[in-house]
């Protein structure tokens, strides 16, 4: 159906303007206000949730809508493609992708608001009005990348989702591990950015427009150029798709923390636990995956960027999980998960697993909030203390955070029936489906396997090292109290880290016959849709066959009951490790392995020596050839400017006689110069 | 308009008017020879030269020159000797507002001045000559109107007969102008041996004439040139500008280096379109003439600017920036030979004209410092901004004019040069090297302009001054000059077409 603008869809703008508001008033009144600005954050969140909610009623009704806001510029261009205008414009796309999404980015921010009352005012921080105004900044940038409809909006908030970003990693300015921090998660996702950036130059150079969806987009452009064969600035189209998707996935890689971007995001742990959960489960590093999920269309023509996405979502699921078994910090385990369950959406999205990868997109949202927010709980509990070593026995003592945290910690590690298992088990299949016909694919699938016992392992040994067996000190045997604003947010996340994966029972689906896959229908359209960015249009455009082992329904068996049966194992070797009252450190029995692991690979080394030992001496080289030859040509022409100023002025010596003789002379010379070239003296 | 019931003579009314008042000057004079009042007498020149500035307005909005029914086309006096036409009218209405300019300014410089009726009707007389100069069609009248311009300048550049400086620029000047004036009607006689005649259609009608004595020619137009140059103060004929206009009365220096230099561009506009049209030339004389033109742009565009870079007086810096101004105009006449050639001429005359205002404005506050006597040297000019706001920043805007800044009219007249000259670079490359040194030059311009603009603005004064005195008369015509400075821009339409017209029709 034709996007048009009707109804309820004309208050779509509102879900961004709310929190923009927020940040304005935050930012001027926050000083004055109870509550250091908290409520206009509280008050703008939940405007933007009730605006979601009724995008997705609108929906399910069977709407879509697709408008332009502002043109800000628009002219005449020479594009690859024939093209001959090209637009710019803020425009509002909602169809059921972004409208799934605007609701988890909205609740997710309401409830992380909520949470920030018992964490931060209740804990005395300074600077509050600042904090509050960011996160409205934050949640406005990250709403409006969602409802973006062109690929340029999309990237300018991107980039404002990356400065606020930097700005809440930072937030405790005065330390000095947290500007480091900040500085680091910015250069790196910039890194990435300048990739982006050039990808979207690449786009509208190439099709002369940058928008998602309908006719006019890109996405439909790149389609019919490759039907067509057409030549693409040298290379044929789908070659060409091929290297400007793999440029817009910079980006994406750096956002969401993939192998190799992937080192800044465990030392964005430096920002408020709050922060972390906001970033890891609805802004910062989903808008990366957002974006793939976004231009699934683009990237479905080619099955080179495809394997590509697949293999680095494999191998980044494998590479962080085995980080992540030996670290201390409990902030630090969240982060390690977060990057190999991005690792996991990225495999989905890589194999053309569109629905998987939304599905796991949504379900982690809400338990890795809940992990986050539970972490920050556990943080108060102990009084600011995040190492798991002192931790244990919280479980009795506060057991409201130990049953939320369980209930996310199960759907992490991916046990039934909690969300995590429904939708990691449908990329892992939708992987090995894939895999079968295509041995990359396969070996990205067993990447994705094996990550599934260390997700198990590790998720286990921090709930066990956290919450079970004896205090291991003194803050732990006497916590600190939490109130509501801390237990409100983590039992609405808690119930639905549980019940989420309800949304879409594939597997179920498939043994009982039953319709049941509600997500599936609403990504493929069966409510509201927008032509060409739904599930079954993305499904006929990717080329990767699908084998089987047996029937389908063997397969996806065996599928299930082998994550299964590795997140089980994973758990219970942690259960037999560290569930006793006095677990000890099993990692250093690792030995060299150890090491590795726990300087990560040494992928910040390297990072560090690329720029000290590479980029320096690079930029120190370009700065000399600055200071000697270009300052050098600069002043040398100034100086033999002057000096030949001083010569010039000495041709006038004040006496009369010169001039004359001066005079006669150039005369002459004139003379002599065109007498010889017309030949008069001949 | 009722411009056709005039007597034909009448065309020459607005060089006429100013001869008329030199008189009417006179004539006061006499009466009472004594007398210095110098409003009266600095009164009567304004009205006069604004009077001519107001009949050669009229004239060219009533359509004297301009082709077409309703027009009245080239009005031809005494036999061709004189011709009244855009390109006349043109110089004549700058001539007439550089005057004026002048005129207003003088009534504060000469204050103490014993010879107030002398020094008005010596402008009034040298401007004569000069707007004569615009309208002159013939190699006698050209040089009659140069050596009426010319005398009254000796005589002006030397008035201030206390200051040992003013007196030897005066006569440096004069021996200068001598030996050019002796080479100019030297040029004059091998030009009419060659083709018998003087009148300009004339010569280009018998140039086949000359035929065997193309050397004799050639000579002849390179001796016309070096008589121009002098008039221009382009280089090697220079030689008499930086000291003539330092040791000048301020205002006079205004006046030689704007209206003295674009009667002497009229001059070379007239006699290279008329009389020596390129093509016909070259197969007489086997060279393209706008060769040496080439050659003194490139030359007198560096020297100009190079040595203005490290000068300390200020009167002197200004004096070479006018010389390297005179490099810049003369690449109209250089790319005459080149398709396109008349667009850079309608350039150059439109940079002449904005050069009128900018040019006189600057040597104008140059008078204003030498009436508060706080000295010459840029270093003497250290924070006047702290007590002659509107004068500094009026003085700012000629500064970063002549330099070529946007938004000012020196940008746009420059731009428009460059751009024609690019555009007939195409049929002439060497025009790209007076591109080349015109923006080279330019940039280097800067510099030393905007040296005087720290200097005013922020440098601290080296001394302490008393309160600055406001003239009148001398803030009037400053702040008249950068107001037409900046106006010009949005002017520029009807300026352009004006220039760009009479441009077409002298070289059509």
């Amino acid at each position: 159906m034709a996007a048009t603008a009707t109804g309820p869809f004309g208050f779509a703008p509102a879900i961004a303007v709310f929190p923009l508001v927020a940040f304005v008033i935050t930012l001027l009144f926050g000083r004055h206000l109870p509550k250091k600005g908290a409520l206009p954050g509280i008050i703008a969140t939940a405007g933007s949730l009730l605006v979601s909610l009724v995008m997705v009623a609108a929906v399910a009704g069977g709407n879509a809508h697709h408008t332009e806001l502002y043109e800000w510029t628009a002219g005449a261009a020479m594009s690859e493609t024939g093209a001959e205008t090209i637009s710019f414009s803020f425009g509002v796309l909602i169809d059921p992708l972004s409208a799934l999404m605007l609701v988890i980015v909205s609740t997710v921010a309401l409830l992380v608001h909520v949470f920030s009352l018992g964490y931060m005012n209740a804990e005395g921080e300074t600077g509050l009005p600042r904090y509050y105004a960011e996160l409205g900044l934050f949640t406005f940038s990250m709403l409006a990348f969602v409802f973006a409809d062109n690929l340029l909006m999309a990237f300018m908030f991107f980039e404002l989702v990356g400065l606020c970003s930097y700005l809440l990693i930072g937030f405790w300015f005065r330390t000095k591990s947290a500007p480091s921090a900040a500085k680091k998660a910015f250069l790196v996702t910039r890194f990435g950015d300048y990739f982006f950036l050039v990808g979207v130059v690449a786009i509208a150079a190439t099709f002369g427009t940058v928008g998602f969806a309908g006719e006019e987009s890109f996405v439909t452009a790149a389609e019919t150029a490759i039907d067509n064969g057409t030549t693409l600035f040298g290379f044929d189209a789908e070659t060409w798709v091929t290297i400007t998707g793999l440029l817009v996935l910079g980006g994406v890689l750096g956002k969401s923390a993939q192998f190799p971007f992937h080192t800044w995001l465990p030392d964005a742990m430096e920002g408020p636990t709050t922060v972390s959960a906001l970033i890891h489960a609805a802004t910062m590093v989903a808008a990366g995956v957002y974006l793939v999920a976004r231009m699934f269309g683009y990237y479905a023509l080619s099955p080179t960027a495809l394997a590509i996405i697949a293999f680095v979502g494999g191998f980044t699921a494998l590479f962080a999980a085995t980080m992540a078994v030996v670290k201390d910090d409990i902030k630090q385990v969240l982060a390690y998960s977060t990057i190999s369950q991005y690792g996991y959406m990225m495999l989905g999205l890589g194999v053309g697993g569109y629905v998987a990868g939304v599905f796991h997109l949504m379900n982690h949202a809400f338990f890795k909030a809940l992990l986050f927010l539970g972490a920050g709980a556990v943080i108060i509990l102990m009084h600011h203390e995040q190492d798991m070593w002192k931790m244990g026995g919280l479980k009795d003592k506060a057991p409201v955070v130990y049953y939320t945290f369980l209930a996310g910690a199960l759907a992490l590690a991916g046990i039934v029936p909690f969300s995590g298992f429904w939708s990691k088990d449908e990329v892992l299949f939708d992987a090995l489906a894939v895999g079968l016909e295509q041995p990359v694919i396969l070996a990205a699938y067993a990447m994705g396997l094996i990550a599934v016992f260390f997700t198990g392992f590790y998720t286990f040994r921090m709930v066990f090292l956290t919450f079970h067996g004896e205090p291991r000190s003194e803050t732990a045997e006497e916590p600190h109290a939490v109130g509501w604003a801390v237990k409100v947010p983590l039992i609405a996340l808690g119930t639905l880290a549980a019940v989420a994966g309800f949304a879409n029972l594939a597997p179920v689906a498939n043994l009982l016959g039953a319709d049941i896959t509600f997500l599936e229908f609403w990504l493929d359209g069966e409510y509201g849709y927008v032509e060409g960015l739904t599930y079954h249009a993305y499904h006929e455009t990717v080329a990767f066959e699908e084998g089987y082992i047996g029937s389908e329904t063997t397969t996806m068996l065996l599928s299930a009951g082998l994550s299964l049966g590795l997140a089980l194992a994973g758990a219970f070797t942690a259960h037999t490790l560290y569930n006793v009252p006095e677990p000890a450190r099993h990692t250093r029995k690792l030995g060299g392995a150890y090491r590795v692991l726990k300087r990560n690979y040494y992928q910040d080394e390297y990072q560090v020596w690329l720029a000290e030992g590479l980029t320096l001496p690079l930029a120190r080289a370009a700065d000399r050839f600055d200071q000697t030859v270009i300052d050098g040509v600069v002043n040398g022409t100034s100086r033999i400017s002057l000096s030949g100023s001083n010569a010039v002025k000495r041709l006038q010596t004040g006496i009369v006689t010169n001039y004359a003789a001066l005079l006669v002379g150039g005369f002459i010379g004139l003379l002599l110069v065109l007498g010889y070239i017309g030949g008069w003296f001949a | 308009m009722a411009v056709l019931e005039l007597p034909e003579w009448m065309a020459l009314a607005p060089a006429l008017l100013l001869a008329g008042t030199a008189l009417v000057l006179f004539l006061l004079d006499s009466i009472n020879p004594r007398s210095t009042n110098r409003t009266l007498f600095a009164g009567v020149a304004v009205l006069g030269s604004l009077s001519s500035l107001a009949v050669a307005v009229w004239f060219t909005a009533a359509g004297v020159g301009a082709t077409g029914i309703e027009n009245y086309g080239v009005i031809d006096l005494m036999g061709g000797q004189f011709i009244v036409d855009q390109l006349a009218l043109y110089f004549m209405i700058i001539i007439a507002i550089v005057t004026a300019l002048v005129t207003v300014a003088s009534h504060d410089y000469l204050r103490d001045h014993t010879y107030q009726a002398e020094y008005y009707s010596l402008i009034l007389l040298a401007a004569t000559g000069m707007s004569m100069m615009a309208a002159s069609n013939s190699l006698v009248t050209i040089f009659i109107a140069l050596e009426l311009t010319s005398l009254p300048s000796y005589a002006l550049v030397a008035i201030l007969k206390d200051n040992r400086g003013s007196v030897e620029a005066g006569l440096k000047y004069f021996l200068i102008g001598a030996l050019s004036s002796a080479i100019f009607v030297y040029g004059v006689s091998l030009v009419y041996g060659a083709t018998g005649s003087l009148q300009l259609e004339d010569i280009a009608t018998n140039l086949d004439v000359a035929g065997e004595m193309g050397g004799l020619l050639g000579l002849g137009i390179l001796m016309l040139i070096g008589g121009i140059a002098f008039k221009t103060a382009s280089v090697p004929f220079h030689f008499w500008a930086p000291e003539a206009y330092e040791g000048a009365p301020a205002p006079i220096s205004a006046f030689l280096s704007s209206a003295s230099k674009a009667a002497g561009f009229v001059l070379a506009f007239r006699v290279f379109t008329t009389a020596f049209p390129v093509a016909a030339t070259t197969e007489v004389i086997g060279v393209d003439w706008t060769l040496a033109f080439v050659i003194l742009a490139i030359v007198t565009m560096t020297v100009g600017n190079f040595a203005a870079a490290t000068q300390e007086n200020v009167k002197r810096m200004l004096a070479y920036s006018s010389i390297g101004h005179a490099g810049y105009v003369l690449i109209g006449l250089a790319a005459l030979s080149a398709e396109g050639g008349e667009l850079v001429m309608g350039a150059a005359m439109m940079h002449l004209l904005v050069y009128g205002f900018m040019n006189t404005g600057a040597f104008l506050f140059v008078a204003l410092a030498e009436y508060w006597g706080v000295g010459r040297t840029f270093e003497d000019y250290n924070g006047l901004s702290k007590q002659a706001p509107f004068a500094c920043a009026a003085m700012a805007v000629f500064m970063f004019s002549l330099a070529g800044v946007p938004p000012f009219g020196g940008f746009w007249s420059k731009y428009l040069l460059y751009t024609q000259t690019i555009n007939a670079a195409a049929d002439n490359t060497i025009l790209l090297v007076l591109a080349a040194a015109l923006v080279v030059n330019s940039a280097l311009s800067l510099y030393y302009y905007s040296r005087l603009v720290k200097a005013l603005w922020i440098e601290e004064p080296i001394l302490e001054r008393d309160r600055l005195a406001q003239p009148t008369g001398l803030y009037a015509a400053i702040i008249a000059a950068a107001v037409l400075t900046v106006v010009v821009l949005p002017a520029f339409g009807p300026v352009a077409d004006a220039a760009l017209e009479a441009a077409a029709a002298v070289v059509a």
